[in-house]
């Protein structure tokens, strides 16, 4: 799914409020942390100097999605000649409780593709971390 | 080494459909019993091989001379969700209990979850016997009544060892079962060499719960040396272990030679009872004069005994689970369980969401294990039972580097 087009419908839901939920040094490069708007825990993620947000519940049995580890993956297919390869390192948040992998950049479940973890947009103005939701 | 994570990712999410005065009983939570905890525990001379154990860097429920898992695949990175995977106190235990909303939890080990596959028998005898007065001392003496329950480990390697550890701890009130693993058990637990133990159990009016775990052993139950994966190993292990020891207890006729005998099993989800049950009915129409004390067909038996729910299947729709509980009676026989804190631990949320009336509701979330263990399984109301999430403001902690602190896969057990 394209990431703009993520952003966009998933922060379509409620009026559109900016909050400053941070500097961006809380965040460095590599890093995540969960922040509260109005009473979700959304996590906040930098990837490659690119900021994303997630909303800290895993569909699964309702877990902290985005307190777990930021990590690569396994992936294997007919282009890799089917052998395992390590892939789109830093883009994988895992669930802490069951380890389930979502995109960080798509919100996208790796293993069931038709659920999602909602996605809000996020910017940097001013060394400001600035959540739209 | 020991699990240093001390972040609760429970905290807030306690389940919020629970009902009114609805009992929430836990039949399967596991408690970190390392060598040097029991080693006070453990008479000499095996406690000097439990302080070299202590010193030794050990693996997650990995433990050459203690739990031999030897799972003969590598640990895939970040396999394991990132949280704290062990429960070291009885305060740490009653904390994480009142966020998973459970008021009664039941402990089981961790480690001992591979007893059978030690084998010298007056070692395992003598880490059994240090288990259980380690489990009593520590985690079933509160003096206020905090909703802990245990179940004594009974060594399969001696039944007359074992039936004693039933005997010794069968008065205290906190003690609810008795513990009996299922994997790498030879013979399986139906044999008649352990009569003893059945005859100790039923005696003192304590079921017998089985537990399974992931062991590769070049033996029954099943061959499980013969996957490359944990997908493989760790799909088949548990149901397997359960299938073939329930087999055995049907085909040596344990639930009809002791009938007041109450027998739960857990850890393999509920969808393989009602296949084996089948079968087995299936098998007895031809086959019941090879085991003629048998004089119901075996599903008759199996329904009057107890189902954990942990791991508790997922079908994209949970109604599909309503209608296995339809299958053996489950509305009368199927129990909660969380597994808390092992890597495919349920929360209540899951076992919630079986669309099933509010009556059947309240026995699978704690009325069914009530009727197994007995009132002493009845404990007070988890503290905050009525309290919604909290905001916990902003948390700027930031999410560390990778799986398991010792690098290894949490999914091994």
């Amino acid at each position: 799914m394209n990431v703009d087009a993520a952003n966009a419908a998933d922060g379509q839901r409620d009026p559109i409020v900016e909050h400053i939920v941070g500097n961006s040094a809380d965040v460095p490069e590599g890093a995540h942390i969960v922040v509260e708007v109005n009473g979700r825990e959304i996590g906040l993620f930098n990837v490659r100097g690119h900021y994303y947000a997630l909303l800290n519940h895993c569909f699964h049995q309702n877990g902290p999605v985005c307190r777990g580890a930021v990590s690569g993956t396994l992936d294997a297919n007919a282009e890799t000649g089917w052998q395992k390869v390590w892939t789109r390192e830093g883009e994988i948040v895992i669930c802490p409780w069951h380890a389930l992998e979502f995109s960080i950049l798509t919100g996208e479940c790796l293993a069931f593709p038709d659920k999602r973890v909602p996605r809000f947009p996020v910017k940097v103005e001013d060394g400001f971390i600035k959540l739209t939701v | 080494m020991t699990q240093t994570k001390t972040d609760n990712t429970l905290t807030g999410r306690a389940p919020k459909k629970i009902l009114d005065n609805m009992l929430v009983l836990d039949a399967d939570v596991h408690a970190h019993e390392t060598p040097g905890s029991l080693a006070p525990y453990c008479a000499m001379p095996h406690r000097k091989s439990l302080e070299i154990l202590e010193r030794t860097p050990r693996r997650y429920l990995d433990v050459p001379g203690f739990a031999p898992i030897t799972p003969p695949y590598p640990p895939i990175p970040d396999a394991g969700g990132e949280r704290r995977n062990t429960v070291t106190s009885a305060a740490q235990m009653r904390q994480d209990l009142d966020d998973l909303g459970v008021d009664v939890g039941v402990i089981f080990p961790d480690h001992f979850l591979l007893h059978p596959a030690i084998r010298p028998t007056d070692y395992a005898v003598a880490l059994a016997h240090a288990y259980n007065h380690w489990l009593v001392e520590e985690w079933l003496s509160n003096s206020e009544d905090d909703g802990l329950r245990g179940v004594v480990l009974a060594p399969h390697h001696d039944p007359t060892a074992a039936a004693a550890e039933i005997r010794r701890y069968a008065s205290h009130k906190r003690v609810a079962g008795v513990f009996l693993p299922t994997s790498c058990v030879e013979p399986l637990w139906g044999n008649r060499r352990y009569d003893p133990v059945y005859e100790a159990a039923q005696e003192t009016n304590l079921p017998v719960l089985f537990h399974s775990v992931t062991a590769f052993h070049t033996a029954f139950p099943f061959n499980l040396y013969c996957f490359d994966t944990a997908f493989g190993a760790h799909t088949v292990a548990h149901p397997f272990a359960l299938v073939a020891n329930l087999v055995s207890l049907l085909e040596s006729g344990v639930p009809a030679r002791f009938p007041n005998l109450k027998i739960a099993f857990t850890e393999g989800g509920i969808a393989w009872v009602p296949w084996i049950m089948l079968r087995l009915d299936k098998e007895y129409a031809e086959r019941r004069r090879e085991v003629p004390w048998l004089k119901e067909r075996p599903s008759h038996y199996i329904k009057r005994m107890f189902f954990a729910t942990q791991p508790i299947e997922e079908p994209e729709h949970m109604k599909d689970m309503a209608t296995y509980l339809t299958l053996f009676d489950g509305e009368n026989n199927v129990m909660f369980a969380s597994d808390w804190p092992h890597h495919d631990f349920d929360h209540p949320n899951k076992v919630l969401q079986i669309p099933v009336s509010d009556p059947i509701r309240r026995k699978l979330m704690g009325e069914n294990a009530l009727r197994l263990f007995g009132e002493r399984a009845r404990g007070p109301k988890r503290k905050g039972a009525q309290q919604s999430r909290t905001g916990a403001g902003m948390d700027t902690r930031p999410g560390t580097g990778n799986g398991s602190v010792d690098g290894t896969q949490a999914g091994a057990t």
